[in-house]
């Protein structure tokens, strides 16, 4: 983190500390959720997002147990319904920053087909999708991006199956903004928060997160030694989708984070919206009685 | 009562529907009461299909089974419907081989019914139309026999066709011809000639759907979320057609699930939003209405209902969706189900579930029916003011001395204070999770029975809330019904023809279904001493749910479930048998 940065956050650690809570966490010790949420905080506060300017959607699972974790409204949804919740938020009152949150059983396992349609409508809602690799709730099942050959709770084998290449398969989407962090690299990962904070369209943003209990497989280390920052690949344009796709298939090596894609020409649903197009004032604003007479 | 009973048969795909639509707004234009309904199998060319249209000087709300006058466009249909056409009617068609129809043609015979009949296709040729034309000049013979000036078709076509000279010209020859070619005659029952016409305020002819969409705008909604099914499927689509003028949000969503999901985020900031399906595609939102009931957030679901299990009879009608509206989703909370039973208290009932969703933060299911949701009739301008937005939110002067322990307080009546997000920098966790009363979650036994029973009180509150059911017909009745939906448009019907044979019917009707107001109940069981249940499934579910809360049996069920909807005919049968006159 620069120093301009650091002085920034440390001007506005008010806001900051506004988002901490006083409650007991219940996430396990080294889990990975720490980091994201704190690397969220950090972000809001140095892109001056209040409690008032935000509403969280929590899916449910080891994420979602984050739901009254972080001071500010929150809504606590459904498994695997998230994304659709937080775009009808968000389309009722577009004022209103909109974060939503969920694992990778709901994102890969649950509900893909909300993915699918968020990322074809670009709704303006940000979706952290942590990836850990595995069903931690339920105690360590497998998930769709659990690697091969790895043993879980349930699959005492291993899982004989492929990951889903998540990164691959939601630039296969035409998506506006693709980003992925690492729960260990907290720093860049407020970075990204920012760049998503300030997308305008469907942002999607995956986090490698630890799981210290039940995903031995990919340990901090592992991880650590594999994360590289998207800015020091050689000649890379994060508007050409073909070599964001090429450059997602090593899941293994080096595993690159931070903006991988972006098409910013591509406008947000509200605005994409013929008949919303020229609109001044938000849904929640517009409920009043309406004269129906003219289409009798 | 005199009623005109036409039924206009042929393959779907072959303008049935337009011939029917031609005719009810000929009617309407007359002045006349009209009902109307399709029945249709779900396929897009062929199968037979007839469109049901009852004409009378008074208000009638349901249809008979049977037909005085049948159009018919295929033989087809013809032979599937034609035993439908009473003693001494008007069979009307415009088929070339009559070799086809020498069955039928010695049916009528034996019936007494008069064929006109013309080669329609050579015909609307000979007038420059087309074959699909050939429509146009059955509606021509249609309104000659039911000896009508011509001036009231033409009127209806030429606004039918607004806009479209050629068109319009093209079907006002079609239509002349086919009137001209019926020969006087033949000119029919004279049933049109006895109706005295009111002139009254203009009426507009309306669906069950397009009455509620209408509702949805005039309170207030700003958003639709929607996977097409039928019955509910025109809803999306009259509101799309509408939305370059409502400016309202209209998406199609890529399921049920994403539907009901959406609407309750964009209810949950604080617009009006809802969805419609049928029940298969309700069964997929009901996580999601379980997830309103513990997130105390307003949620509106219209079910338009068809008969089931699985796909069942897409296209035909039923009330069997009762139990799944009272029942359906895990866990226990509060809930409202209510039910429309035509195009004019559909109207209205949408801006009620709203309110009510709104003012106890729950979820309101709306019942509908494929003949609700399809069927036209022709109704007076809505009273647009009838029915005030209630949103139950804090007030501006509240909000100032909001605490976050106030979003769940454990109040008396249930109902704890709602605000919006951004409204206040007082935030508060809506959680899914069994949580304290400013949401943050808790499992501590102590508190999540207070959390439990504070929205379980919520049903009481209702109940003391919800408006009665409604009486229809006479005192000391000789038989008395109890029902809801569009039972309602059978029984109003039916009262009245019982009434001029001097037999005494009453209905008690319910718009509000769930929760059920037992007490209003008891008093008509107390008060009528032959009550029978109608309803439209096989268990008889409301029945049921009547039975177990007033502890007292019906004395008969008249129960339908064969996706037709009742017809006057099923009432006066039964009322023959199980009056007690």
């Amino acid at each position: 983190m620069s120093e301009n940065v650091l002085k920034k956050l440390a001007g506005n650690v008010k806001d900051y500390m506004k988002f901490e809570t006083e409650k007991p966490i219940t996430w396990c010790t080294g889990c990975g959720n720490f980091g994201i949420q704190n690397a969220l905080k950090r972000a809001l506060a140095l892109e001056g997002i209040v409690q008032k300017d935000v509403l969280f959607c929590f899916d449910v699972g080891c994420s979602g147990n984050g739901a009254d974790k972080i001071e500010g409204y929150t809504l606590h949804g459904l498994h695997g319904r998230v994304i659709s919740l937080a775009a009808g938020a968000a389309l009722a009152n577009s004022d209103i920053k909109v974060i939503s949150f969920g694992g990778d059983g709901a994102t890969f396992s649950e509900g893909p087909g909300h993915l699918i349609h968020a990322v074809r409508s670009n709704y303006p809602v940000i979706f952290v999708h942590h990836n850990n690799e595995n069903f931690g709730l339920t105690t360590g099942q497998p998930s769709a991006s659990t690697r091969k050959g790895v043993r879980m709770n349930a699959a005492p084998d291993g899982v004989f199956l492929e990951p889903i290449n998540t990164m691959d398969f939601v630039l296969s989407l035409k998506p506006s903004f693709v980003a992925r962090g690492f729960s260990g690299d907290i720093d860049y990962l407020t970075e990204i928060f920012r760049k998503a904070l300030r997308h305008d369209g469907f942002a999607y943003l995956e986090v490698l997160q630890t799981c210290p209990t039940y995903n031995r497989d990919t340990p901090e280390h592992w991880y650590a030694e594999r994360i590289k920052h998207i800015e020091d690949a050689k000649n890379y344009d994060s508007s050409d989708i073909w070599q964001a796709r090429k450059l997602m298939q090593d899941i293994e090596n080096e595993i690159y984070t931070g903006v991988i894609f972006e098409d910013k020409s591509k406008v947000n649903f509200l605005r994409a919206i013929p008949n919303r197009k020229n609109a001044k004032t938000v849904l929640k604003d517009e409920v009043k009685k309406y004269s129906i007479s003219e289409f009798l | 009562m005199t009623r005109l009973r036409i039924k206009i048969v042929g393959q779907s795909g072959m303008g049935l529907l337009s011939v029917g639509e031609m005719l009810i707004d000929a009617f309407n234009e007359l002045g006349l009461f009209v009902v109307c309904d399709r029945e249709y199998p779900s396929l897009i060319k062929g199968g037979y299909s007839c469109f049901t249209i009852n004409v009378s000087d008074e208000r009638i709300f349901s249809l008979s089974e049977f037909a005085d006058v049948m159009v018919a466009i295929d033989n087809v249909s013809l032979n599937q419907y034609f035993d439908f056409l009473v003693k001494d009617g008007v069979l009307i068609h415009g088929m070339e081989k009559a070799i086809s129809i020498k069955q039928i043609s010695e049916k009528a015979i034996g019936k007494n019914i008069k064929v006109i009949n013309i080669n329609a296709r050579e015909t609307s040729k000979a007038s420059g139309g087309s074959v699909l034309m050939q429509n146009t000049v059955l509606v021509g013979m249609a309104w000659k026999v039911l000896g009508i000036d011509i001036g009231v078709i033409e009127t209806a076509l030429k606004k039918r066709f607004e806009g479209k000279i050629n068109i319009i010209e093209t079907n006002l020859r079609c239509v002349k011809a086919g009137y001209d070619s019926v020969v006087s005659e033949n000119l029919a029952t004279g049933l049109v000639k006895k109706m005295s016409v009111k002139k009254s305020e203009k009426k507009f002819l309306i669906d069950g759907n397009k009455a509620i969409a209408l509702g949805a705008i005039n309170c207030g909604v700003r958003a639709y979320f929607s996977y097409p099914m039928s019955p509910s499927s025109t809803i999306l689509s009259y509101l799309a057609e509408m939305s370059g003028k409502t400016d309202m949000i209209i998406k199609q969503a890529e399921d049920e699930i994403t539907a009901a999901q959406m609407a309750l985020g964009a209810m949950h900031m604080g617009t009006r939003a809802f969805a419609a399906t049928s029940g298969g595609g309700y069964d997929l939102m009901t996580e999601t209405v379980s997830l309103a009931g513990m997130l105390e957030n307003p949620l509106v679901i219209v079910v338009g209902q068809r008969p089931g299990p699985a796909t069942g009879l897409p296209t035909w009608t039923m009330q069997g969706d009762l139990n799944l509206a009272v029942f359906s989703s895990h866990g226990e909370f509060p809930r409202i189900v209510l039910a429309v039973s035509d195009p004019i208290d559909a109207f209205y009932l949408i801006q009620h579930a709203f309110n009510f969703a709104e003012k106890f933060q729950i979820p309101v299911i709306v019942l509908s029916e494929k003949t609700i949701c399809e069927g036209k009739i022709n109704v007076l301008p809505y009273d647009e003011n009838a029915v005030d937005i209630e949103r139950g939110l804090v007030s501006e002067e509240e909000l100032k001395d909001i605490k976050r322990e106030d979003r769940y307080a454990l109040t008396e009546t249930g109902v704890s204070k709602r605000w919006l997000s951004g409204d206040s920098e007082v935030y508060y966790f809506a959680n899914g999770d069994e949580h304290f009363v400013d949401g943050s979650l808790t499992e501590e036994a102590d508190e999540v029975e207070k959390m439990y029973e504070k929205r379980m009180r919520k049903i009481e509150t209702i109940k003391k809330t919800l408006p009665k059911p409604e009486i229809f017909g006479e005192k000391n009745a000789d038989i008395s019904f109890v029902g809801w939906g569009s039972s309602k448009n059978v029984m109003i019907d039916t009262i009245a023809i019982c009434l001029e044979k001097g037999v005494k019917v009453n209905y008690l009707h319910y718009s509000f279904v769930w929760p059920i107001d037992g007490k209003s109940l008891k008093d008509f069981f107390s008060k009528n001493k032959n009550v029978h249940l109608i309803e439209e499934n096989y268990l008889g579910q409301f029945g049921n749910l009547a039975e177990a809360e007033i502890q007292e049996k019906f004395a008969g069920r008249l129960l339908k479930f064969n996706g037709r909807p009742f017809f006057v005919e099923d009432l006066i049968d039964y009322i023959d048998k199980n009056s007690k006159k």
